[in-house]
This record gives structure tokens, sequence and C-alpha cells, in this order.
């Protein structure tokens, strides 16, 4: 069996954040796409590792490390907005929030 | 990386500015609980102060000048010109907020607080050399400001648009971070300066299809972020939802920032690439200045045709990038300094008039205002004539130095479209003027009550700014041509 | 600071000073407004007295570095064009004000103001030497007539505001890339340093640059002047515009554009305008033709004196664009008579507006027998209009018709056609004006001019008769500056010209004739 290659994670990196897009552009509940959202994240995540493993150069780990910390205080952000807006909707569903357009 | 990691005290100076910040956006936080009810405005006063000292940390860490904490830090004119920037947006945000956290019931502390956060992180954007900190700095404003955005809780508009603004900017975020991670991994570095040595060394330079995709993803998640076209359909539903002080506050105050992030990384690293990427800044330049000033046209709501025209202005920022000189930066920077003034003092006047609850914000309620207060109709008069450009206003100078900048840089057709496209967005902004002085005053301009003190002071001083910069231009400019360079 | 500065300074600073009267004492506001333009006035005339007439040189300069980044002059001098549109514009301010004395009577204080304004940006406008300067005062003049036409105008005001605004800025934003052109090329905004780069062969333009950068001045000049067919926005706004707005806007604005031509686009790009020349020619007496017939078929007076200065106009954009002594002459000194006839035109339509509350030509009659002095104001405006000998038209427009024929003698027949055509126009406008029967509506409420609009009219009717009679008063200081200017509109066009014939020597007779 050949060893996994930094190229391997990269293919694995682009599927994820392949799979984020397509889930942020077609779900309509916004739960699924706070989740796509974190799925784009990780995908940088494993590309900023797989890269400091490859270079041998720390600095990629650190950066994950924040992208780790800042991901926790977005999701408590969105989910603090979305009870917000639950609590004066009734809905979780994306197009159902639709009172500013044009 | 140097054996000693602890600071020396001139690097802690260089970071004053965030401290200042940081410490007494805590401190609000802290103070809250024991005085709420009590003297609401105190922490009004408190933030004013807290940016008072920070625009004057800011100011006196520029006398020595130079990198912090191993270089991610960047303590150069530019970086002082958008802290000076930003806070100043800040103070007049706050001012222009008094009365208007005072009439909806929600004068806290955590709103200053979370406008003290935001500056931190816009502070620390502009000043940052190094793609961990500009990302560090971008959640930090991103964060408060979506909070901001969905401040008061029970206005179904804001919640819409703090989620909005948080899904699409979080997206954004996600996209540039892919970008960023790619430029680790093909340059092994992510401090600007290192990143424009391998990209323009010839030997060690990475495919260009790479540096063209992590480029373009870049490009991106800073055009979400300033809203520029086609990235900017987050923008007219958010600035319409948003508390209307935060809206003038964010408009202005994280856009600039955001800007300075772009022209940092454009204008340092991508710069050797610049052939590249040119093409898409010139498209989201026009499309921006198009989209912007023709949506605008229709608009009923005042707080929806200043969103559209926020994306057209981006639009002309764009246009000073896609020159791609020195003169193009230092233009970017002027303008957005005259754009911050017109565009939080409309916003501010907006604020004024929308009476509780943000209820008047149809175009014609602003009928017969020249008569009902004549000088909130003067000073809204000024920051219109500046937003169409008119000669001694700061709008006409940037405009001007944007489109001289684009010329010398043979960007013809740009420059044509481009000012052909503010005689269009001359329509939209007379369309004020005409149902301000020209119509009868309405219920909601009878209704208005006489401008308080934070708002003639919030709408006053951009009024003079846009004076000055439409008068004597030249010490501002000056300044930015001088730091245009980001102290390479 | 000399004479011209305090000129230009004085209605900026009678504007200012007029934010902070009171609005409860209108009367102040009046008499105050009235006093500065009649003071601006008073010294605008010690220009035209210390002009040396025989020199072609620019007089009362001052050129001192406004903004150094880039380098903007406040560069600002007098030629003999610049002299007499000056004295135009502030002989015409404190007349606007005195006929708008008692029918102004909401926002008194800003319309007053603004008028104030107004002045400030047109006499700053002729009195510009500076490409950048220039353009500042041009928009500065845009914004007082836009809130003159849209707050305090007829019915359709809003509309015809906002179309004055939206054409002017159209046209204007092409000049303003073309002088940021020419400046990345230069350096400078200096017009003089920049036809003295033309002159010595420092800067020149490829025939493609110089067609662009001609365009793009001429049509912020042609939409002002209105050239057909871009003269749509004019009619509209003269119909909407309080009496003192359509005043200003007839009388001085328009010169604006032809003033441009002369100013810029003759000596700047030569090339291209003699290039261009033919068409515009054709289209000038268009306008000349077409202009006179539609005010033939108006049924409202303001309209129909709107046409006609459609018509009037073609007549100096024909005489600047023939390339002669004579008819550079004659169209600058048309350029004034226009002002003056016109505007008295525009003013005693206001007279008849302010008695009977129409602008149909059909509402009046027979106002001779109930108002004799008005009419015979009137019969002495309209015989000025359509070019009586010994009245002012009549020179400009025989200097115009003879420059053209040495161009070209066909222009001149079709042209002439126009000076007919205005004669039929305003002759039967006064006939169904004045005369025949009196309706009800006219007999009871048709005074007789009162002492105000005595004041306010007498200066034009003297000067009607003056400039008709006399012109070598006024024509010197004109031909100096107009020969340098052919002079300069000679240099650096290689030997493509083909639009202006008449060798140099006629030219040197020529010029000496018309002095």
């Amino acid at each position: 069996m050949a060893p996994i290659t930094t190229g391997h994670y990269l293919g694995l990196s682009a599927a994820l954040l392949l799979i984020g897009v397509a889930g942020v552009l077609t779900r309509r509940s916004i739960v699924v796409v706070l989740m796509s959202i974190e799925l784009i994240l990780n995908a940088v995540n494993i590309n900023l590792i797989a890269f400091s493993s490859n270079s041998q150069n720390v600095r990629g780990q650190i950066f994950a490390m924040f992208i780790i910390a800042d991901a926790v205080a977005e999701a408590a952000v969105g989910l603090g907005i979305l009870i917000a807006l639950f609590r004066n909707k009734d809905t979780v569903l994306a197009d159902e929030v639709d009172l500013l357009k044009w | 990386m140097p054996a000693n990691m602890a600071p020396s005290s001139a690097e802690i100076l260089r970071f004053l500015p965030e401290i200042i910040l940081a410490v007494m956006g805590t401190f609000i936080m802290v103070l809250d609980p024991l005085v709420r009810g009590k003297s609401p405005k105190i922490f009004g006063h408190i933030s004013i102060l807290a940016m008072l000292a920070a625009i004057g940390a800011s100011i006196f860490a520029y006398t020595n000048p130079g990198p912090a904490f191993s270089g991610m830090l960047m303590v150069d004119g530019f970086a002082t010109f958008f802290r000076v920037l930003v806070l100043g947006v800040g103070i007049l945000a706050v001012l222009s907020s008094y009365r208007f956290l005072d009439r909806e019931r929600a004068d806290t502390g955590e709103y200053h607080a979370l406008i003290l956060f935001s500056l931190v992180g816009q502070c620390v954007m502009v000043t940052a050399n190094e793609l961990i900190m500009i990302f560090i700095g971008l959640e930090i404003s991103s964060i408060a400001t979506y909070v901001l955005a969905g401040y008061l809780r029970d206005d179904k508009r804001a919640n819409e648009a703090a989620l909005k603004y948080f899904l699409l900017g979080s997206f954004a975020t996600a996209f540039l971070l892919y970008g960023v991670a790619i430029i680790y991994g093909i340059t092994g570095t992510t401090n600007l300066s290192a990143i424009r040595a391998v990209l323009s060394n010839t030997t060690t330079a990475p495919a260009g299809a790479v540096v063209g995709a992590a480029v373009a993803l870049m490009f991106v998640g800073l055009a979400f972020k300033v809203s520029g076209a086609p990235f900017q359909i987050w923008a007219p539903d958010v600035y319409q939802g948003a508390p209307t002080p935060v809206t003038a506050f964010m408009s202005a105050g994280p856009k600039a920032a955001a800007f300075a992030v772009f022209l940092r990384i454009f204008m340092t690293a991508f710069e050797t690439v610049g052939t590249g990427w040119e093409p898409l800044v010139w498209v989201s330049a026009l499309l921006s200045m198009t989209i912007g000033n023709f949506a605008a046209l229709v608009q009923q709501n005042i707080k929806r045709m200043l969103a559209y025209s926020s994306i057209a202005h981006a639009g002309y920022v764009l246009v000073a990038l896609a020159a791609r000189s020195e003169i193009g930066t230092a233009a970017a920077m002027f303008y957005l300094a005259a754009y911050a003034m017109m565009n939080v003092g409309a916003f501010a006047v907006v604020a004024h008039l929308s009476g509780k609850g943000e209820r008047r914000l149809s175009l014609n309620d602003f009928a017969g205002l020249g008569v009902k207060q004549p000088l909130t109709a003067a000073l809204l008069t000024i920051f219109l004539l500046s937003f169409i450009g008119v000669p001694l206003t700061g709008g006409f100078f940037g405009k001007f130095y944007i489109f001289k900048a684009a010329l010398q840089s043979n960007l013809v057709w740009l420059t044509v479209l481009g000012l052909l496209n503010s005689a269009v967005a001359a329509y939209y902004y007379l369309r004020i003027l005409v149902v301000m002085y020209m119509h009868e005053p309405g219920e909601a301009t009878l209704a208005v009550e006489p401008l308080s003190f934070g708002l003639s002071a919030a709408l006053i001083l951009p009024a003079i700014g846009t004076f000055v910069l439409g008068i004597f231009p030249s010490a501002l400019l000056q300044f930015a041509d001088k730091s245009s360079i980001f102290g390479r | 600071m000399n004479l011209l500065d305090i000129v230009i300074c004085t209605p900026l600073v009678g504007f200012l000073l007029t934010l902070f009267i009171p609005r409860s004492k209108p009367q102040w506001v009046r008499v105050f407004t009235l006093t500065v333009s009649v003071i601006a006035f008073v010294l605008s005339v010690g220009l035209a007295t210390g002009f040396n007439s025989g020199s072609s040189n620019l007089q009362f300069v001052t050129d001192f570095i406004w903004n150094a980044s880039p380098e903007i002059h406040y560069h600002v001098a007098l030629d003999g064009i610049s002299l007499w549109l000056v004295i135009l514009s502030t002989l015409l301010t404190p007349i606007a004000i005195l006929i708008s004395w008692r029918s102004i009577d909401n926002r008194v204080k800003e319309f007053f103001g603004l008028l104030l304004l107004l002045e400030f940006g047109l006499v700053g406008v002729f009195a510009a030497f500076d490409l950048f300067l220039f353009y500042i005062f041009w928009e500065v003049s845009l914004v007082p007539m836009y809130f003159l036409i849209g707050i305090w105008g007829h019915d359709r005001r809003i509309y015809a505001a906002v179309k004055f605004f939206l054409y002017t800025m159209a046209g204007s934003v092409l000049m303003l890339a073309g002088i940021i052109f020419i400046y990345n090329r230069t350096g400078t905004f200096n017009y003089s340093s920049i036809l003295d780069m033309l002159g010595s062969g420092r800067l020149s333009f490829t025939t493609g640059e110089e067609m662009f950068l001609f365009l793009a001045f001429f049509l912020a000049f042609a939409i002002k002047v209105p050239l057909f067919p871009l003269h749509t926005w004019l009619p509209d706004a003269h119909v909407e515009a309080p009496t003192a707005g359509s005043l200003m806007l007839a009388s001085v604005m328009l010169k604006m554009g032809t003033y441009g031509l002369v100013r810029f686009c003759l000596p700047m790009f030569p090339g291209a305008a003699r290039e261009c020349a033919p068409w515009i020619i054709v289209l000038a007496i268009i306008g000349i033709i077409y202009g006179a017939l539609v005010a033939l078929v108006q049924p409202n007076m303001k309209k129909l004196v709107a046409y006609s200065s459609v018509s009037h106009l073609g007549f100096v954009v024909l005489g600047i664009f023939s390339f002669t002594q004579m008819g550079l002459d004659g169209a600058v000194y048309q350029m004034l008579n226009h002002g003056i006839s016109t505007g008295a035109l525009f003013i005693v339509v206001g007279f008849l507006y302010t008695r009977r509350h129409s602008l149909e030509i059909k509402d009046y009659g027979g106002v001779a027998t109930v108002a004799p002095w008005l009419s015979t104001v009137f019969l002495i405006t309209t015989l000025a209009s359509i070019g009586l000998p010994t009245l002012n038209n009549f020179v400009g427009e025989f200097l115009v018709l003879q420059g053209s024929a040495q161009a070209n003698f066909k222009w001149t027949i079709f042209a002439s056609l126009g000076v007919i055509l205005s004669a039929c126009y305003m002759l039967w406008l006064y006939q169904r004006v004045f005369f025949g029967e009196t309706p009800e509506g006219v007999r009871h409420h048709m005074p007789d001019l009162n002492l105000r609009e005595w004041v306010a009219i007498v200066p034009l009717i003297i000067l009607m008769a003056w400039m008709g009679t006399a012109p070598q008063t006024f024509l010197p200081p004109v031909s100096s500056a107009t020969a340098h200017l052919l002079e300069q509109s000679k240099m650096n066009v290689p030997l493509r010209v083909h639009a202006a014939p008449a060798p140099p020597v006629i030219v040197a007779a020529e010029a000496s004739h018309a002095r």
C-alpha cells in the first residue's frame, strides 16, 4: 500500500471544500448551512497541517489552532443570532427569512 | 525567530492603541451590571474617551514606526492612517448612537464594548503585516460586528440582517482562509514581505495556476468583505436591517479596514503578480459601480439606497486598486477617508429622522426637511453633494485622485465608464435633495425632534471634514502618498 | 489681491454673511444681497476702466498655488473676452435680485443667498485660467441653479431641475476626464503653460488623442450652449425656472458653453477643432433654423424665448467655428448681446407673469392700451432681439454673418434665414400680446411699470442702444483677445486646414477694420 502523501490530504481537503460550498449554496436549514461552513474551515485546517508537516514548519499548525478557536467563537455567535431569530420568527429555514428584499 | 520572545517596550508602545481599546472594552463589560439603568450615558462617554486615547496612542506610535512582535505587526504611515480613520468612524458612530439607544431603550454597556472590540479587530487588521494576524483581526472585527447588526434583539429586521451578515461573512472568511492556506503551502510563510520575495523570485516562484487559484480565493473573500460585486448581495439586506448607527459604523469602519487589508496584501505580497489579478479587479470595479448605481436608482428605502451607493463607492476604490500604483493606493486611502465622513454623516441623518422603531425610512419621509430643519438638511446636502462629487467637497477630490491614478495607469475605459457612472449616480442623490427641499413637509418631518448634542456633533464634524478635504486636500494626500509604500 | 479677486470674493462673502441673517427678517436679506451685488458690479466696472484694451496679455493676474499635489493654482485673470462676461454677470445679478423682490416670498434667505453663490460661480468661471479651477467654478455654478429651478420654479420644476443637472453633469464628467488626461501628460493645469507647451512643441497630441480630448471638452460645452440636438433640457429649464433663474440661465450660464468653446476648444485642440468645424457648423445652422421654427409655433412665451435662444446661440457657434477674426469678434459680441436682449425679454415676460399669472400667449391681448410703458419696453427689446440696426444684436449678427461669409458663403445664406425667421416669431408674439382685443383678465390686472421694475430694465435698454450704436466702446478688447486666440488656434495645425481658406493678409486687414 502506498503511503499517504501530502497530495492525499490536499485531495481530502478539496473534497471537503466542495461539499461545504455545495451545502452552503443548496441547503435550506440554517443549521446545516452553519455546519457546512464549519466543514470548509476544517478543510482549511487539514490543508494547513498537511503543508506544515510537509515543510517542517510549525506556523501552519499554530494557524490551525487559531482557526479552531475562531470557529468556536463563530459558532457561538451564529447560534446566538439564530436563537434570537427563532424566537421572533419561529423558523430556521433560510428561504423563510425574507423580510428584507427589494 | 529571535531567542528572546519577550516584546520590547517599543513594541508594546506600537501595540498600545489595541491594548487601550481591549482593556476599556472589558472594563465597560465589567462596569455594565454595576451601573445598569442608573446612568446609561456613561458607557458612551467612556468609549469615546477610550477611542480618543487610542487615536492619541496611534499617533504617538507613529513617532517611532517599525515592526512589532517578530514582524507580525507593522506600524507605518499606512497603518496609522487607517487606525485613526476607523477610530474616528467609531467616535462618530457612538456620538450618533446616544439618542438612538435612548430612543430604542437599549442603552447598555455591551453595545459600546462591542464597538470597542470591533475596533480592536480593525486596528489589528490595518496594522498586520502577516496573514495570521490579518485573519485574527478580521475575525475579531467581524464577530463583534455580526452581534452589533443584530443588537436590537426583538427587531425581526435586525435578526435577519445579523443572520445574513453572519452566514455570508463567515462563508467569505472560509474562502479567504482557503486561499491563505494555499499561499502558505506554496511559499512556506505567512509574512507578506516574505511571500512577495518568494513570488517575485523567478527561480523559486511556484506554478502560476496555483498562485492564481490562491489569489482568486483571497480576492473572493476580501471582495465579500468590502461588498464589491459580484459578491455584494449581502450588503443591501444587512445595511437595511441593522440599526442605523450600526449601519453607519459598519459601512465605513470595517469596510475601510477591509480595504486596507486588500490594499496591503495585493500591493505588497501579490504586487509582482499584478498583471494576473488586475483583470479580476477591473471587472469587479466596473460591476460594483454599475450594479450599485443602477440598483440605487429604483430604491424607495433610504437605507437600502445608501447601501447600494456604498457598493458603488466600493467600486470606485477598486478602480484605484486596479491602477496598481502607489498613487492609486494613496487615492484609495484619500477616498476612504472622504467616504467614511460623508457616509457616517448621511446615516446619522437617517438615524435622526427614522423615529422610534425605525419606522420612517422611506424616501418620502424626508419631504420638507429643508423647511422644518434647515441645518440638518443643509448638512445632509453637503454629504450628498460629496457623494455626487461636486467640487469643494472631499468626495470630489477622492474621485479625482482615483481617476487620475487610473488614467495614469492607462485604464482609459474604466475611467470613462466610472465617470459616466458617477453622472448616473447623481440622479438618485438628487432625488433625496428634491424630496428634502422641493416637497411639502410630511408626517415624518413634522414629527422629527430637534437635533441632540451628540447628533449635531456627529453631523457637523464630518461636514467640516468634508469641506477641509475638498478645499485643502493636499495635506492628507501628501501623507497618503508618503504612506502608500507600506514602510517597505 | 487685486480688483478682480475682490470682485470674485464679494459675492461669496455676501453669501456666507447672508446665512447669518435671521430667517424672520426677509427684508434685510433683500437689501443686503442687493447691496452686495451692486458693490460687486461697481467694482467690476472698475475692471473695465482699468483694462488696457490694446493688449492681448492677461490682465489683473493673480496666481498662487492653492493645492500642492496635484499642483492646482488659483490663477485668475482677464482678457478682453472674460472682461465683458464678468461684467455681464455682475450687472445681471442685482437686476435678478430686483425683479425677484416681491415675487419671491417663501424661503427668501435661501433664494437671494443662492443668487449670490451663483454669481460667485459665474464670475469665477469666466476669470479662471487654470483648468482645474475652471472645472470647480463650472460645477459650483451648477448647484445654486439646480436649487433655484427646483425650489422656486413652476409646476414641473423638479423634472426640469433634475434634467438640467444631469445633462450638465454628464457632459462635464467627460471634460474632467479630458482635464486629467492633459494633466497626466503635462503635469500642470495651468492654461497658459499648456498653451506655451503646445506652441513650443513640447506638448503634442496624436490625432486620435486630440480628437478624443476635443470631443470630451466640446460635449460639455455643447450641452451647455446648447447646440442642437443637445438642447432639450433648455426649454424645460427656462419654462419652469423663476424669472430670476431664467434670466441668469439664459443670459450668463449659456455663455459658459460658448465661452468654453472659444477659450479651450479652439486654442488647445486646433487641429481637431478645424477637422470637426464643418459638422459643428451644420449642427449650428440646423439649430438656428430649427430653434426659430419651433419658436414660431410656441403657445408659451417663455418657451418661445427659450427656443429663440437656441437659434441665437447657433449664430455664436457659427461665428466661433468660422475661424475668422470677424466671426469670432461677432460671436463674442453676440454672447453679450444675447445676454442683454434675451435677459431683458425674460424680464419683461416675467413682468407680464407677475401681473396676469400666465405664460400662455392666448391669455393676453391688447396690453398696449392698458400698460403703454411696459409695451414700449417690450417693443424695444423685441426689436433688439431681431437685430434692428442701431440696436445691439445687429452688430453681432452682422459680424458673424460676414465672418462666416469669408469662410463659406453657403453658411451665410442658411444662417440669414434665421434672422428673417426671428423677425417673424418675435413680431408675431408682440402683435398677439400687445395688440388686439383686451381680455377681461388683462384689463384689470395690468398696472404699468413701477419704479423697481424701471430700475431693473432701464440699464439693459440703455446698453442695447449703446452697444448698437457705439460698438467701438466694447469691441477693441474683444478683438485683441480674439486675434490672439486665432493666432494660437493656427499653431500646430498641419496643412490639413480646409475650413478656413482666408489668407492671413485679409485676416489682418479685417482685424483693423473691426476695430
